[in-house]
């Protein structure tokens, strides 16, 4: 008992002084907890959604058929009356939900949504809503995230950075890929490869897996067969079914999307049946095709085993996707992760059986349902990346790597032609939100300093030069400043008026060396974006830019005006805007 | 050590918490620093939880083992009541509850065998055996699943590793019972794909494994014989013969093993008391030849110098009619110009008709073995000339092989 008690002591002692560990140590380890505190969770999350789902629809002593068909009407009736009157924080997508604590929240995500999200996605997938866990899975890694932020007293840059953190910790403890988990977050969520928060991803989702793995076994999400990729020809028929996956997702996007704005007219009071009625219309067609119940990963599981036909293959894919529009739509609180992977695997495989009736190949559906997997993922999220290396996760095979990829990116072009927006973007549209989305930033070129600079030494003198002609340089070149050659590839800077009031005062005829005394500049590369240049410009008028390889080698200059003209502001505003301009304008 | 404090907004370190920021004048969003106080409480947050999940957890595995198990002993019924559609359902909700359980997993393999399903059984299969390969189960219902679909090399390496894999404890008093009947449907696989060498090295394994079983050893001295064995075919059915000396197929298997080695004698021994307990054309047939070859034969023991140098006379003249009839396969009544012989056949043919003449010479050893030689020589250099025509006489040529030996 003593050790302990001097153990006990030294703590409270310790807490009676200052902080052990600074904000960076504290971010860090703040990773680790927030992931095993995300595993934990998700654990409890996916333990809950199976005992409900063994007391209702997969219960040892079933009841009528018909009392099964009205679980999903239930439970989504149940769920959604939660969300409306106990924790209406615990509405809408964990993605967007994630992204608005990133951009506009400062990395708040409110608690009662991880225990409104745990609760509903429970009452939802447990008893066969056709939802998947991992969304929810991802919104209250974030929510936990955020609480642990507060509790740690994160400054706000951090604070902005932590919701990402537990997202990636949710996700790859739903899926048990942290890989994925990572690659997810980067390209949906943060939407930016940003180094400073890529290590705490990692651990936390990491810490994450482990702790899902250390209750509930090292299993992945789905059993891959070990499959072997025979001939190139068959690429063709992975391209087909990429094609196939990108124009569906995009219909599905589309429609699922249109119908939720439809239904977002309805008042709240009508809203609140939606569910229910999606439900049931879940619970009918869960009659004749009980596969398309629930999440549905043992009926993957089973394509990827050549277990179906590709006859049932379709219509399953075909029956869920109408199912998960509908419940999506409705506002059947889940996630679309598991559909998606349902029914791309489903189409892949049902296209790939129909190909082999025709033109026989490998023989086996199951490479063509783990293919169609990613396929359908990319195009509704946009995460071609992702998805790749979703599918490479679980199945831990390289002969698959080149189908997958060829099939994603496929996917991703089509979905993209036919859809610009993602679902994700979409649902936020709806929800009042604009959040930035990868597919945007990518898009979006950025611009450097070589795009804007003035090749050339055309605003460099020697000091050595007559204040008079340095003047005459200035305004034949239209700039405001100059850049004087100090000597071994060093620059000063000397602004126009430096130069108009050393003619005044009759110094017109000095060099510059003896008349003013140039400022020291500093350099920029032509590699520098030109937002970080800007930056200097605020302090410097004339920025040289010097080569990498040899910075005493002036390759140009930049200055306010060529940023301007670079970004398209015309001339006019530029000279409005500009100090000298102003100073003109003040004198009488 | 002071405790350190930072501003939200401009991030400056204060010394006051609750004060106005100096740096940016903000009040509200000042923030203590999380002191060990918070991360002891967190970290007593989490081990409880840490029980908490645990518990759950427990609660969880439980129900799902016991759910599978109760799915699975179904799928047993069912099984055995031959309803295998019905168990395959019941085996593929057991795996619901536990996807790592290697005899669910195998039952629905064998269900899925069982119902003919072969596409989803290979699957299975396969994926078994990446978790234990050597398992001899998995093997042997692979190396099915390959003969029926034709893959005869792997079939007959799935047998291998079956016949030496690792049975279940259940079945290792049949252990051996089983691997030899895995032995025996691999010696059918290569029989029919007529791997004979394969095959008789299996065979072997086989009699080794129960010297004691008849089958075994006659489908094995069978195989020998197939594959030109003779000695150890005859070695093999010698031992059936000892146990059983009226078995008629190891007597005729004896006598043929004999009769391939050139040992006429012995081989109409063992084609006579095969005859005794019950006869057959081919047989009597084998017998007649064998008289022929015996009656023939100029160096049999015991006989006299007159009657070998009589053979070895009948020997040439037989050799030389048969070169004759060679050169005119047509017969007697062909007219016409005959094909030439070739010059060292005919020089050797023209001394067989000189010795033949010579009927008042006086027998001796010498002779005979001259006349052997001289059969000999004809019979060699007839055969360019009479392959794949002419007549043949089978106790010659038997005879002249045998004096080659």
């Amino acid at each position: 008992m003593k050790p302990l008690r001097d153990i006990l002591a030294k703590l409270l002692a310790m807490s009676r002084t200052s902080p052990v560990l600074d904000e960076p140590q504290r971010f860090l380890l703040l990773s680790i907890v927030i992931g095993i505190f995300s595993g934990l969770v998700v654990v409890c999350f996916h333990v809950s959604i199976e005992f409900l789902n063994w007391i209702t629809i997969a219960s040892l002593n079933p009841p009528s058929k018909w009392i099964l068909t009205l679980w999903p009407a239930v439970g989504g009736f149940v769920a959604y009356a939660v969300i409306r009157y106990i924790v209406p924080t615990a509405r809408g997508t964990g993605v967007n939900y994630t992204k608005t604590a990133v951009y506009a929240s400062d990395g708040y995500v409110p608690f009662s949504s991880v225990l409104g999200k745990f609760s509903t996605c429970t009452l939802s997938i447990g008893t066969g809503n056709p939802m998947g866990p991992e969304d929810p899975a991802l919104q209250m890694g974030a929510g936990i995230a955020s609480l642990l932020g507060r509790i740690f007293h994160l400054t706000r840059d951090h604070m902005r950075l932590i919701a990402p953190i537990g997202a990636a910790a949710g996700i790859g403890a739903a899926f048990n890929t942290p890989i994925t988990a990572v690659l997810f977050v980067m390209e949906e969520v943060v939407s930016a490869w940003n180094a400073g928060v890529l290590g705490s991803i990692v651990l936390a989702s990491v810490s994450a897996v482990i702790v899902n793995r250390w209750f509930l076994g090292d299993d992945p999400l789905y059993r891959v067969p070990g499959f072997e990729f025979g001939d190139y020809s068959e690429l063709i028929f992975y391209a087909a079914i990429g094609i196939a996956g990108g124009a569906l997702s995009a219909l599905f996007t589309r429609h699922a999307i249109a119908l939720r704005g439809f239904f977002l007219g309805f008042t709240e009071r009508r809203r609140l049946w939606l569910p229910a009625a999606a439900g049931l219309a879940v619970g009918i067609v869960g009659l004749y095709a009980p596969e398309t119940l629930g999440a549905g990963y043992e009926v993957v599981d089973g394509a990827l085993h050549d277990r179906f036909g590709w006859q049932p293959l379709l219509l399953f894919g075909v029956l869920k996707l109408l199912t998960a529009a509908l419940c999506f739509s409705c506002g059947t609180p889940g996630g679309l992760f598991a559909p998606t992977l349902f029914i791309g695997a489903m189409v892949g495989g049902g296209l790939g059986g129909l190909a082999n009736e025709i033109w026989p190949l490998s023989g086996s559906i199951g490479p063509y349902a783990l293919v169609g997997i990613g396929t359908f993922f990319a195009g509704v999220f946009r995460a071609p990346m992702t998805s790749v290396f979703m599918v490479f996760e679980l199945s831990a095979s390289y002969q698959i790597i080149l189908p997958v990829m060829v099939a994603n990116t496929i996917a991703t072009l089509v979905s993209r032609h036919l859809q610009h927006e993602s679902v994700f973007q979409l649902a936020g549209y709806q929800d009042g939100l604009d959040l930035p989305s990868a597919e945007e930033r990518r898009e979006t070129p950025v611009m450097h300093v070589e795009d804007a600079m003035r090749r050339g030494r055309g605003l460099v003198v020697p000091k050595e030069m007559v204040v008079r002609e340095a003047l005459a340089t200035v305004e034949q070149n239209g700039g405001q400043a100059l850049l004087v050659d100090v000597r071994y590839g060093r620059w000063g800077w000397v602004e126009r008026r430096d130069l108009e009031r050393a003619v005044e005062d009759g110094d017109g005829d000095k060099t510059i060396h003896q008349a003013l005394t140039p400022r020291p500049a500093i350099r920029t590369h032509p590699d520098v974006p030109l937002d970080q240049a800007l930056r200097k410009l605020a302090v410097y008028p004339l920025l040289p830019v010097a080569s990498r390889v040899n910075p005493s080698s002036m390759i140009g200059t930049l200055s306010l005006e060529d940023v301007h003209r670079a970004y398209g502001i015309s001339n006019r505003t530029a000279q409005r805007d500009s100090p000298a301009q102003s100073e003109e304008a003040a004198q009488p | 050590m002071q405790q350190r404090f930072t501003c939200q907004i401009c991030q400056h370190e204060i010394v006051h918490p609750g004060e106005e920021c100096p740096y940016c004048k903000s009040r509200s969003v000042i923030a203590e620093g999380a002191s060990p106080r918070i991360l002891v409480i967190v970290f007593a947050v989490m081990i409880g939880f840490f029980a908490l999940t645990t518990m759950l957890a427990g609660a969880f595995e439980r129900e799902r083992r016991d759910r599978g198990r109760q799915h699975f002993e179904s799928a047993n019924s069912l099984m055995k009541e031959q309803n295998f559609d019905q168990a395959i359902e019941h085996y593929r909700d057991a795996l619901l509850y536990s996807r790592t359980e290697t005899s669910y997993q195998l039952g629905l393999a064998n269900a899925l065998f069982a119902a003919k399903e072969f596409p989803e059984t290979e699957h299975r299969l396969v994926e078994l055996r990446g978790v234990d390969p050597t398992s001899g189960i998995v093997n042997h219902r692979l190396a099915q699943l390959a003969h029926r679909n034709g893959h005869i090399d792997e079939a007959v390496a799935y047998y291998r590793t079956a016949v030496y894999g690792r049975w279940d404890d259940s079945t290792e008093a049949a252990g051996d019972g089983i691997r030899v009947s895995v032995r025996l449907e691999l010696v059918d696989l290569l029989e029919e794909a007529g791997r004979d060498r394969e095959l008789a090295v299996a065979l072997q394994e086989l009699t080794e494994i129960d010297p004691n079983n008849r089958e075994y050893r006659h489908r094995y001295a069978a195989k020998l014989l197939d594959i030109e064995a003779p000695e150890e075919a005859s070695e093999n059915y010698s031992l059936l013969l000892e146990s059983d000396p009226r078995d008629r197929v190891a007597l005729l298997g004896r006598a043929e093993a004999e009769f391939r080695l050139r040992n006429f004698l012995t081989a109409r021994t063992h084609y006579n008391r095969a005859q005794a307990l019950g006869s057959d054309p081919a047989t009597s047939e084998r017998i007649a030849l064998c008289n022929r070859v015996i009656e023939l034969d100029p160096t049999r023991r015991g006989i006299s110098v007159a009657e070998r140098y009589r053979r070895s006379r009948v020997l040439v003249d037989r050799t030389r009619n048969v070169v004759m009839g060679c050169q005119n396969p047509w017969g007697d009544g062909f007219v016409g110009p005959l094909p030439p012989l070739p010059p060292d056949l005919h020089s050797v043919l023209d001394t067989a008709d000189a010795v033949l003449r010579q009927t008042r010479d006086r027998p001796s050893d010498e002779k005979v073995e001259a006349n052997i030689l001289l059969a000999e020589e004809v019979w060699a250099k007839s055969r360019p000339l009479c392959e794949g025509s002419g007549p043949t006489d089978e106790a010659l040529g038997l005879v002249l092989a045998k004096l080659a030996q």
